[in-house]
């Protein structure tokens, strides 16, 4: 009887396992057949085993692409789930004011990649740019931000973090929330200070909705290709391009769709890695 | 509620019963821009005017109206559109005639994914022989023709002569050039001291182009052999570590402007911030329209010349042209003579086009002595006899060109010393190349 009833249940999951393996594992299997061939858009695929991921590590354009973006997440996420903390510290209350700023923060997220580059280009480029008029204003000689090999990622890191910020906070808000009254009412009865309260009762509360951010947003982050692609097109001497700008060209420009099949499959294991490492370290955590 | 719902249905369904259209359809796929704004359907540009995009624009619109048989859908693409064509191709969804650089064709080609066009074009009238030798060369492979050429164009030396003027870089009302690197260097610093001005305005941010073909032009005029073999490039060669070096040294001597992409670059010029823009034949109109309007910088104040001898005992100049390809694709009778009818009139309006300030493809045109007395014709005519591309065995010459561009930028600006840049280039582009597939 209980076999029957558990067979019941498979039905209710096979719908989604079906678009499951037809659209994601089809085609990562597919992705990863493809890595072992060299092979172009338009077929003539040559069974070659492992020369593409060895092609890969002599090539310097794409060890640049895999530092810059690696770069770019350890700068990345820390700032976005810090700051996306703090405003979610700072507006978790009632009120008009604060339901304003919430849905003026979120406001960014909700723009195009296409319009939210078209803006900061305005605010960034050198040839009259906001900040550069700003900067002449002062008699400073303006920044080049998106030419400079040096300011060109922090600049993407500031861009991003302004326009990422709103669905961390809003997940942060959520999970603040779920924080009961009483434990707040208890720490006030013992005269906890405001820092004690964070340290002992939010952080901990907060622990597991800060794991998943985390891992969320390294994810998605290893995936930047939009800002680079349209404000920097990966230069100066490829000090923005992230790899996935590096698949792009290489499977695009170059029609080289196995070697940009394999750089896939390196970045989707590290994205794999990265979104992991939260959850074991919290595993890790709750041992010890 | 339901009766509503029941009417909305029926709304819907009947909203989906359009009238079939019994022309038949052809959808042709282009560069150049979006300037519907200022180009009213079947009207004149109110800008502009001879703009590659206000041309093309007004030209489709033409066949449009003069052939109502035939309907026809344009699908605008931002330079240079390979992307969306091969996306188009593998999922089997190609138009029907799109723009495709010369150089870019064997490409496609090579993959079976270009219809053989000669003997449609001789059935419409248009005969191969009429095609300038130059454009003939770059459409045909294996004996046969793969796209109708509609220009020939190359980058030039597009000149400001009133800061020319101020430079005392003019004599006769003809602009002073250099001869060779040094004099460039002498004029170029000449010409800051005088204006407070770069020589050089160049588009030098997110640059894919410019600077490959720079390189090229000054290899091929010391007859270098760019590309020993089809799948090897050969540029980490002391006549190329001398040019680089001399875009180097204007870099290092604040004789260009800095820090500006491709439109800031031509704003740049268009507002006078510089002597000597170097970019394509497509310009041309667009600053003619410019040195026409009273108070512009540019006023009674615009040339445009090929690129000097600088190097090597030749006329330098790096040609490639657009041309109109049919991608492989199951098209009815209908619909190829259709394409074929547009092809024809395209091919009858190239002289309209070359408005922009492009060279003929066609040898009529290039012949015709009213086409030559056209503004700055007689500078730049004899590029069509002596202008070069590389070689058609070459395959991803616009892959090659971005990496190579990539690589001269760093060693321009100084983020990398010269010969490791062109020892770079070599590695990435010779790594592409023995991989094709």
């Amino acid at each position: 009887m209980t076999e029957r009833r558990g067979w019941t249940h498979l039905l209710f999951v096979l719908p989604f396992l079906a678009v499951y393996l037809w659209l994601l594992v089809y085609p990562l299997l597919t992705g990863v057949s493809l890595s072992l061939h060299r092979a172009n858009l338009f077929g003539g695929a040559t069974f070659i085993g492992l020369e593409n991921y060895t092609r890969l590590f002599r090539d310097a354009t794409f060890r640049q692409a895999l530092g810059n973006t690696v770069l770019f997440v350890a700068l990345c996420v820390p700032v976005l789930v810090t700051v996306a903390l703090a405003l979610a510290l700072a507006l978790n209350r009632a009120g008009r004011f604060a339901a304003a700023l919430r849905s003026i923060v979120f406001a960014s997220s909700v723009l195009s990649v296409t319009v939210m580059t078209i803006v900061w280009r305005q605010v960034l480029t050198v040839d009259g740019g906001l900040l550069s008029h700003v900067a002449q204003g002062v008699g400073a000689r303006p920044l080049a931000f998106l030419s400079d090999p040096h300011l060109v990622l922090p600049s993407l890191v500031l861009i991003t973090v302004w326009w990422s910020l709103g669905l961390p906070m809003i997940l942060f808000l959520s999970a603040l929330q779920q924080i009961p009254r009483s434990v707040y009412e208890a720490a006030a009865l013992d005269r906890a200070t405001p820092w004690s309260v964070f340290r002992h009762v939010t952080l901990p509360a907060l622990t597991p909705a800060l794991l998943l951010v985390i891992a969320y947003e390294c994810a998605l982050q290893f995936q930047l290709f939009g800002q680079p692609q349209l404000l920097t097109q990966g230069g100066p001497n490829g000090a923005s391009r992230p790899m996935v700008l590096y698949i792009y060209e290489t499977g695009f420009n170059h029609w080289d769709v196995g070697y940009a099949a394999a750089a896939s499959q390196i970045l989707f294991a590290l994205i794999l890695v990265v979104a992991l490492v939260p959850q074991l370290a919290r595993r890790l955590w709750g041992r010890a | 509620m339901r009766a509503w719902a029941a009417l909305l249905c029926a709304l819907v369904a009947l909203g989906g019963c359009e009238k079939p259209d019994p022309r038949p359809s052809i959808t042709v796929q282009r560069i150049f821009g979006d300037c519907r704004a200022h180009v009213p359907k079947f009207g004149k540009a109110t800008l502009n005017p001879n703009g590659e995009c206000e041309i093309i624009t007004e030209l489709l619109d033409r066949f449009e109206a003069e052939n109502p048989d035939i309907r026809l859908n344009i699908n605008t693409v931002a330079w240079p559109g390979y992307n969306q064509l091969s996306a188009q191709l593998a999922a089997d969804d190609a138009p029907d005639l799109v723009t495709m650089h010369m150089a870019v064709i064997p490409d496609y080609q090579t993959h079976g994914l270009l219809m053989p066009m000669g003997q449609g074009l001789a059935k419409a009238g248009v005969a191969p022989d009429a095609f300038t030798p130059a454009a003939r060369r770059a459409v045909t492979i294996n004996n046969e023709v793969y796209g109708l050429p509609f220009d020939t164009w190359t980058q030039l030396f597009h000149i400001n002569m009133n800061l020319f003027g101020q430079a005392g870089l003019v004599r006769n009302g003809e602009p002073i050039l250099p001869r060779n690197a040094q004099e460039l260097l002498t004029q170029a610093r000449q010409f800051h001291k005088a204006t407070g001005k770069p020589y050089f305005v160049q588009s030098i941010v997110n640059e894919k182009a410019a600077y490959a073909r720079n390189l090229y032009t000054y290899l091929l005029a010391q007859n270098e052999i760019v590309f020993p073999e089809p799948n090897r490039i050969r540029v980490n060669t002391s006549k190329a570590r001398e040019i680089v070096a001399l875009f180097r040294q204007i870099y290092a001597e604040d004789l260009t402007t800095r820090d500006q992409d491709y439109a800031a670059a031509t704003t740049a010029f268009i507002n006078g911030e510089g002597g000597v823009y170097i970019v394509g034949t497509w310009m041309i109109g667009t600053f003619d329209t410019e040195a026409a309007l009273a108070g512009r910088p540019l006023y009674h104040g615009y040339r445009v010349k090929p690129y000097p001898r600088l190097f090597g005992q030749v006329d330098p100049a790096f040609v490639d042209g657009h041309a109109w390809v049919m991608p492989r694709k199951k098209r009815t009778p209908a619909q190829e003579a259709a394409t074929y009818r547009l092809l024809k009139f395209l091919s009858q309006h190239e002289a309209e086009w070359t408005r922009s300030g492009h060279l003929s493809s066609m040898q009529a045109v290039a012949d015709d002595p009213k086409w030559r007395a056209g503004p700055h014709r007689r500078d730049l005519v004899a590029i069509t006899n002596y202008g070069q591309g590389l070689p058609t065995d070459v395959q991803r010459q616009f892959a090659i060109q971005e990496m190579l561009s990539d690589e001269l930028a760093a060693a321009i600006t100084g983020l990398k010393p010269i010969d490791e840049a062109l020892g770079d280039a070599e590695t990435r582009i010779n790594d592409m190349l023995a991989n094709l597939s």
